[in-house]
């Protein structure tokens, strides 16, 4: 190597190393950037409510609105690793029937109603590795395999269910009056998304298995050369979202007091839409767990405005289909003058 | 029966950038004739096939064609649709119609005489993709052929063929030239211009190295001679300390049905061995077998000491290391930084550093890894913003951090310049060195030369030889190559 050689890597290593524009941001910068054009969005919404109708920010409608979208939230946050390796669980919306439908008949068979919670869990993680196998022993795209189970999944919620409310359950049981409650005057639906939110970003963002994820979505081909157990993975992510989406169900059934098999209808596309709009490309490669539940949110948030502005709730599919186009195309055009500043 | 010319093309000239595809090259095609088009990858056969199809237009120099000479070519890759019908397939452009619907009685009336004279004995019907690879080749010259060209241009019509297919296109190009057709003819097989052709041209360098002769006038050193010139042979390698250790590649009487019969070879720690073929010989199929890429119907497999690999990541934990030739496809992810896909096969695939490792550790690996290379960029670069080069390096930095005990490199240095080469070949010398069992396959016969200790030879699936020490030349490995080429196996 030359001097000359030498002088420019010593200058391009202290450039890499210390201080310059290219040196690594501290997480929580890096969420903000990234999730900027979504909270942005998210933000002038509630202002765009907020100020010609000033009781949509009173507290408990807040609380409220966010409480609404902690289902689809919950979905969304494991369909982000679904999406960010190139698959997709179109199931989660018969999943979480099946769950909740699992979870009601537990209550009602006389257990104590605390021990359905892990039974709900491990019957979405079941769900969603079945999905993976079956994607993976017959080789088929996870969209064609979740579109059979998602139906298949609701039909089986609904055969246990007989087709009914599964009702009669002890609603004086601490389950149901905590978990379906608000300790500390927020619901205890909203501090579990809190907790799921958080460590699900970091898994996604700082762990091994999120790594393999974001790898393995953003070249399968090089990830599968690479030695990395692409199928291994798959197994864990969609078991992740079958996992997320059975809290949710659990999370229902203590809110709900009963376990109905028709719950969830059309909550697979919403979650999908909440992680576009979140930032997580169909393509794969990324995700945002905090975006996803940004995009669930800002879907919530039209919903309740459309009450607020007297809307006929015939226009409110429109209204949630505009949204979702306005806020791809404002988190696209922010991306992209992002990118150019970067150069 | 002679005929005339059908084209004559002179002093062609053609730049790529500040490189000189073809440097005056010209060739005169006559009709009734075969004449075979041989050189070198990178000699300029591809560019002026494509000037002569008029595809791409020369810098300088004339194609002069005779009256009302029409040009179909029939390209490596094939060009025809799977899930069309055959009778579709060979209609592209503008089908017979008949009331505003495609017409198959005229379809099927101008096919058949076409099909039967080539001896395709196939349903229109069928779905293309149903039919082998050797009859989806013979529909694509039917297709050609039904536009009564002239001029017909094959390139490199046998390399995914087996022996049966090849008899038959000999007898196809019988019946067109028969018919006063001019056939040019792109092949590396040099046994098959021998059995083909009436005349052969042979590129180097974007020159005519021979110009039309007639083949009774040549023979396959010859021509092997002149594909390669008069180039300096390299200077005597020097031998290298081959550790006396169990080998950690052993292949024995291998067989991997349509591709590899009953091979047998070793690489020990501490050695470069090549291996060499043309296109299908089973080179690269005896690469796949050592990465755990192809299931074997034969034979043992021992790959550092795991026995056979059954996948790719089964190989990997046995310690090997493998480099692709298609870079951006299979070794890379573009839009992330150096240090991810640095530690994409240390982390991510073998565990190390746990669940949550600490960002900056890895990141100081990279660094490590990156100044032994000499890599030209951060560890937060995109690697797509780098050189082709410098993304050659990110490929073998995150192999490296595996510290593998065996290397399997395909085409290492593809597309990469000089300077990057020299350094890559510096890089393989330190692995084998360090006690690494190197196994390399390269469509650039002096890297080989360079690099090896020495090169297995494969034709038609067989290992057919072994060249090494100071008969290691690129002649010696491009006659070794040939022969045997057309016997029937």
């Amino acid at each position: 190597m030359t001097e000359t050689e030498r002088a420019v890597d010593d200058a391009e290593r202290a450039r890499d190393q210390g201080g310059g524009p290219r040196r690594w941001r501290p997480l929580p910068r890096r969420l903000v950037r990234d999730e900027l054009g979504v909270l942005i969005v998210l933000g002038l919404l509630i202002a765009g409510i907020g100020i010609p109708y000033p009781d949509f920010l009173d507290t408990d409608n807040l609380l409220s609105t966010a409480h609404n979208s902690v289902y689809i939230s919950l979905m969304a946050c494991g369909m982000v690793f679904a999406l960010a390796m190139r698959e997709v669980d179109l199931s989660v919306g018969g999943t979480y029937a099946m769950c909740l439908v699992v979870g009601a008949l537990v209550v009602r068979d006389g257990t104590t109603p605390w021990l359905a919670v892990p039974v709900m869990l491990v019957t979405g993680i079941a769900l969603g590795v079945f999905n993976a196998l079956v994607t993976t022993l017959l080789a088929l795209p996870s969209f064609i395999v979740t579109l059979g189970t998602l139906m298949l999944y609701r039909g089986v919620g609904l055969a246990l269910a007989d087709g009914k409310q599964i009702t009669d359950l002890p609603l004086n049981d601490s389950f149901f009056t905590f978990a379906g409650g608000d300790p500390g005057g927020v619901p205890f639906a909203l501090w579990v998304l809190l907790t799921v939110v958080a460590v699900l970003a970091v898994v996604l963002a700082r762990t091994r298995f999120g790594a393999r994820v974001r790898a393995i979505g953003s070249n399968p081909d090089a990830a599968a050369f690479s030695g990395i157990p692409v199928v291994r993975t798959r197994i864990q992510a969609l078991g992740l979202s079958g996992l997320t989406t059975a809290c949710a169900a659990a999370l229902a059934l203590a809110f709900y007091g009963a376990g109905d098999p028709t719950l969830g209808q059309g909550y697979e596309l919403q979650a999908i839409a909440a992680c576009i709009i979140g930032g997580t490309p169909l393509a794969g490669g990324r995700g945002s767990v905090v975006g996803a539940v940004a995009g669930a949110m800002i879907l919530s948030v039209v919903a309740a405005g459309l009450v607020f502005f007297e809307i006929p709730i015939n226009w409110t599919s429109f209204a949630t289909g505009g949204v979702i186009l306005v806020a791809v195309a404002a988190d696209s055009v922010l991306r992209r003058t992002g990118r150019r500043r970067d150069k | 029966m002679t005929y005339g010319d059908i084209l004559v093309a002179q002093g062609l000239v053609k730049s790529y950038g500040g490189v000189r595809a073809l440097d005056g090259a010209g060739i005169r095609l006559r009709g009734g004739e075969v004449h075979a088009l041989v050189g070198e990858n990178g000699a300029g056969k591809s560019t002026l096939v494509r000037i002569l199809s008029g595809a791409l237009a020369a810098d300088e120099g004339a194609v002069r064609l005779a009256k009302d000479t029409r040009i179909a070519a029939v390209s490596q890759e094939l060009s025809l649709f799977p899930d069309l019908t055959v009778r579709e397939n060979l209609f592209p452009h503008q089908p017979p119609r008949r009331l505003g619907l495609l017409d198959r009685g005229a379809m099927d009336r101008a096919a058949r005489p076409v099909l039967a004279e080539l001896g395709l004995d196939a349903d229109l019907g069928m779905e293309l993709g149903e039919l082998t690879l050797a009859d989806q080749q013979l529909t694509e010259i039917a297709r050609a052929v039904l536009r009564r060209p002239r001029l017909l241009i094959l390139d490199e019509p046998t390399s995914a063929l087996p022996a049966a297919a090849v008899d038959r296109l000999e007898r196809v190009l019988h019946t067109l030239t028969g018919r006063g057709i001019a056939v040019l003819y792109v092949t590396h097989f040099l046994e098959e211009v021998m059995r083909f052709a009436q005349r052969v041209t042979v590129l180097r360098d974007g020159q005519v190295a021979l110009a039309g002769v007639r083949r009774q006038e040549v023979d396959v050193p010859e021509l092997v001679s002149a594909m390669l010139g008069g180039r300096p042979e390299q200077p005597p390698r020097r031998s290298r300390t081959v550790v006396d250790l169990p080998p950690p590649v052993v292949l024995s009487e291998v067989s991997v049905p349509g591709k590899l019969a009953d091979v047998t070879f070793t690489v020990r720690a501490g050695e470069v061995v090549g291996v060499a073929g043309l296109q299908g010989a089973g080179h690269l199929s005896a690469l796949e077998v050592v990465c755990g890429r192809t299931a074997v119907s034969a034979g043992r497999v021992d790959i550092g000491g795991h026995g056979r690999p059954h996948s790719l990541r089964d190989a990997v934990r046995a310690g090997v290391a493998f480099v692709p030739s298609d870079r951006k496809r299979y070794g890379l992810m573009v839009d992330r930084t150096v240090w991810e896909n640095t530690t994409a096969v240390s982390w991510l695939a073998l565990g190390r550093g746990g669940f949550v490792p600490s960002r900056s550790e890895l990141v100081r690996r990279t660094v490590d890894l990156t100044e032994r290379l000499r890599l030209r960029g951060g560890p937060y670069d995109l690697v797509a913003r780098l050189s082709g080069g410098n993304q050659q390096k990110v490929v073998f930095a995150k192999w490296l951090a595996t510290e593998p005990r065996i290397v399997v490199l395909d085409d290492p240095t593809r597309g990469v310049d000089v300077g990057v080469r020299g350094e890559m070949h510096r890089i393989v010398g330190e692995l084998a060195a360090g006690g690494a069992a190197v196994l390399i396959a390269s469509t650039d016969l002096a890297e080989l030369t360079e690099v090896c200790d020495r090169v297995l030879v494969f034709v038609r699936g067989r290992l057919t030889g072994e060249v090494h020490g100071e008969r290691l030349t690129e002649h010696a490995l491009a006659v070794a190559m040939q022969q045997g080429t057309s016997a029937s196996g």
